[in-house]
C-alpha cells in the first residue's frame, strides 16, 4: 500500500470516532470512549504490521463501531446512566451515525463543543486539538511550545467545566450559532498561527498546526449552517500564509522574512484556491477582520518582488482593520508601514499614539520601529538609542542577534 | 544457512499512551521492515502476542493471571528469520522501529538436532 493514502490516517479517524461515540453515548463517557478507540488504534498498528487491510479507514470505522457493544457492557457494569441510548439516537440505527455525512456532523458538533464559552478560552484549544483532531498531550505540548504537564492540566479542565455545565453534544441555533461560530474560527486562526508564527525548528509539527486548522475550517464551509463570509474569509486567509509557507524556512530551519524570501517557491494552488474563496467570501458586505487580514496577505501575494509591495494598499486595509479591531500591534504595523511609503509625518504620529508596555512582551518590537524610523529621518544617535533598548527587552536569540548586528552597522556609520 | 529467531522485548505500546500519529508511524515501519525481508527472502515465520499472561510457576504449579501494565518487560512477538550468521542478523535486526521506547531485540539460533 502507498503511505501517501494513508497519510494521518490514524490522527484523523481518531477523532471521528471519538466524535462519533460521543455522538452515541453523551459527553459524559468521554474517558471510556477515547480509551475504547486508544484500543482500535492499538490492535490495528500490530495486526497491519503483516498485512494492511485493502480498506484500511473501512476497517478502523468498523472496529469502532465493534467497541461500541464493549463500551455499551462497560458502561453497564459500572451501572452509570446512559443518557443518550434511550432516547434520541436510540431512533437512528447506530449504523446511519457511522455514515460519512454523519461522521462530519458529529465532528462539528465536537468542534462547538470544544469552543463553549463554559469552556476557558485556553481549554478550548488544547481539547479540540485532542479530541477533534486526535493529538495527544505530548503533540498539543509540543506544537503549542508548553509543558505536558500544562496541557493535561487544561484537558482536565475542560471535561470538568463539560461535566459540570451538562453541554448538549448539539450545533447551536439561531443567534447562539453565531457567537458560537465566532468561538470556534478564534480557535481555528489560533492554532493556525501557532503553526504559522511559531519559531520552534520543528517543522512537521508546525505544517501539522496549520493543516489541521484549515482541514477543520473545510468541515465549516461543507456545512451551510456553518458556511459564511467570515469563514470563507478566515479559509482564504489561511490558503494565503500556507501557501508561502515553503519559502519561510531555509535550508538550515531559520525563519526568512517576507523581503527575503524566494517568492518563487510560494505555492500557486493555494493562492488560487485563496482567491476564490476570497470571492465568496465578498459576496455580502458583512466583513469581519478575517477579511482584512486576507486582503492583507492577498496584497502582499500580488507583488513579484518586496519592492513592487503596493504599500498603500496594505496601509488603507490596515487601517480598516485596526478600526474593526483597535490592537496596539495593528498601531505598531501601521507606524512600520508608513516608514515604507516614507510618510514620516504619519509614522511619528501613529507611534505617539502607541504605549510601548501595551505590547508587552512585544515591545521589543516597538523600540525596533522606532530605531528604523529615526534611521529613516537620519537622526542616527536617537536610532541606536532605541536599538538599544530594543535588544535589551528581545527574548528571541535569533532576533536579538538580527538587532545587534544592525546595531554595530549604525555605529560604524556614525564613527 | 541458520535459522533465527528475533525475540522482541519491551513495554506495550497499550503502556505507553502513544498517540494515533505515532502508532501510524511505527505500524508503516514494522510494515515496510516485513516487506523487506519478505522481498530478501529470508522471513520464516513470525507472531505479534497479545498482552495477557498466564504465569505458571514452581512446584505447586501456582498459577498467576498477569497483564503487561504489572510486569516490567514483555515478550511481543517474534521474528523467524534464515541468515549466514548472527552477525548478519544483528544487520537486520537494525530496522527494528522500537528501539526508541525502550525495546529490545534479542537474537536466538534456532538449535538443529542431528538426524
Amino acid at each position: 500500500m502507498e503511505h501517501k493514502d494513508i497519510d494521518h490516517l490514524f490522527r484523523h479517524h481518531s477523532g471521528k470516532m471519538v466524535s462519533v461515540l460521543t455522538r452515541i453515548f453523551g459527553l459524559s463517557h468521554l474517558d471510556i470512549i477515547e480509551d475504547a478507540v486508544q484500543d482500535t488504534f492499538i490492535k490495528a498498528s500490530i495486526l497491519w504490521r503483516k498485512q494492511q487491510p485493502e480498506y484500511p479507514e473501512a476497517w478502523l470505522t468498523k472496529a469502532a463501531k465493534n467497541r461500541v457493544l464493549d463500551i455499551f457492557r462497560t458502561l453497564k457494569t459500572q451501572k452509570t446512566h446512559i443518557a443518550n441510548l434511550s432516547t434520541g439516537t436510540d431512533a437512528i440505527a447506530i449504523n446511519e451515525l457511522f455514515l460519512d455525512k454523519e461522521i462530519e456532523d458529529a465532528q462539528l458538533r465536537m468542534i462547538f463543543t470544544a469552543c463553549h464559552p463554559k469552556l476557558d478560552a485556553r481549554d478550548r484549544i488544547s481539547f479540540a486539538l485532542k479530541t477533534v483532531s486526535g493529538f495527544s498531550t505530548k503533540e498539543i505540548a509540543s506544537a503549542l511550545l508548553t509543558k505536558e504537564e500544562t496541557i493535561k492540566k487544561r484537558l482536565v479542565r475542560a471535561r470538568k467545566s463539560i461535566q459540570k455545565a451538562g453541554l448538549q453534544f448539539s450545533i447551536p441555533q439561531g443567534k447562539a450559532l453565531k457567537e458560537r461560530l465566532d468561538s470556534v474560527m478564534e480557535v481555528l486562526y489560533i492554532i493556525f498561527n501557532e503553526g504559522f508564527h511559531s519559531n520552534k525548528k520543528n517543522q512537521l509539527i508546525r505544517e501539522d498546526l496549520c493543516g489541521e486548522a484549515m482541514r477543520l475550517c473545510q468541515m465549516l464551509l461543507k456545512n451551510k449552517t456553518t458556511r459564511t463570509s467570515s469563514s470563507y474569509a478566515l479559509f482564504a486567509l489561511m490558503c494565503f500564509h500556507s501557501a508561502r509557507l515553503p519559502a519561510k524556512i531555509n535550508l538550515n530551519n531559520e525563519v526568512i522574512d517576507l523581503k527575503q524570501q524566494d517568492r518563487s517557491l510560494w505555492h500557486l494552488p493555494l493562492i488560487q484556491l485563496g482567491n476564490t474563496m476570497m470571492n465568496k467570501a465578498v459576496e455580502t458586505e458583512d466583513f469581519s477582520s478575517y477579511h482584512y487580514e486576507a486582503a492583507i496577505a492577498a496584497e502582499h501575494l500580488k507583488a513579484k518582488t518586496y519592492a513592487d509591495t503596493n504599500w498603500n494598499k496594505i496601509l488603507n486595509w490596515y487601517e480598516k482593520l485596526y478600526t474593526m479591531q483597535p490592537m496596539p500591534s495593528h498601531l505598531l504595523t501601521i507606524a512600520v508601514i508608513c516608514i515604507q511609503t516614507k510618510d514620516y509625518k504619519k509614522a511619528e504620529s501613529y507611534f505617539n499614539k502607541l504605549e510601548p508596555k501595551a505590547l508587552e512582551q512585544r515591545k521589543y518590537l516597538f523600540y525596533a520601529a522606532k530605531a528604523d524610523y529615526y534611521k529613516a529621518i537620519h537622526n542616527l544617535e536617537l536610532a541606536i538609542e532605541h536599538i538599544h533598548q530594543a535588544i535589551e527587552y528581545v527574548t528571541n536569540d535569533l532576533e536579538k542577534d538580527y538587532l545587534l548586528k544592525k546595531k554595530s552597522a549604525w555605529l560604524n556609520q556614525l564613527n | 544457512m541458520k535459522n533465527f529467531m528475533m525475540i522482541f522485548v519491551g513495554k506495550e505500546y497499550v503502556d505507553l499512551n502513544l498517540s494515533p500519529e505515532d502508532m501510524q508511524g511505527r505500524m508503516e515501519k514494522w510494515f515496510a521492515w516485513g516487506s523487506k525481508m519478505e522481498k530478501a527472502g529470508i522471513l520464516r515465520g513470525g507472531e505479534a502476542l497479545t498482552p495477557q499472561i498466564r504465569r505458571i510457576v514452581g512446584e505447586n504449579r501456582t498459577v498467576t493471571d498477569l497483564t503487561s501494565a504489572e510486569v516490567k518487560e514483555i515478550v511481543g512477538g517474534y521474528y523467524t528469520v534464515e541468515a549466514k550468521d548472527i552477525d548478519a542478523v544483528e544487520q537486520i535486526a537494525q530496522d527494528f522501529p522500537d528501539y526508541d521506547l525502550g525495546g529490545t531485540v534479542e537474537i536466538r539460533e534456532i538449535m538443529v538436532f542431528d538426524k
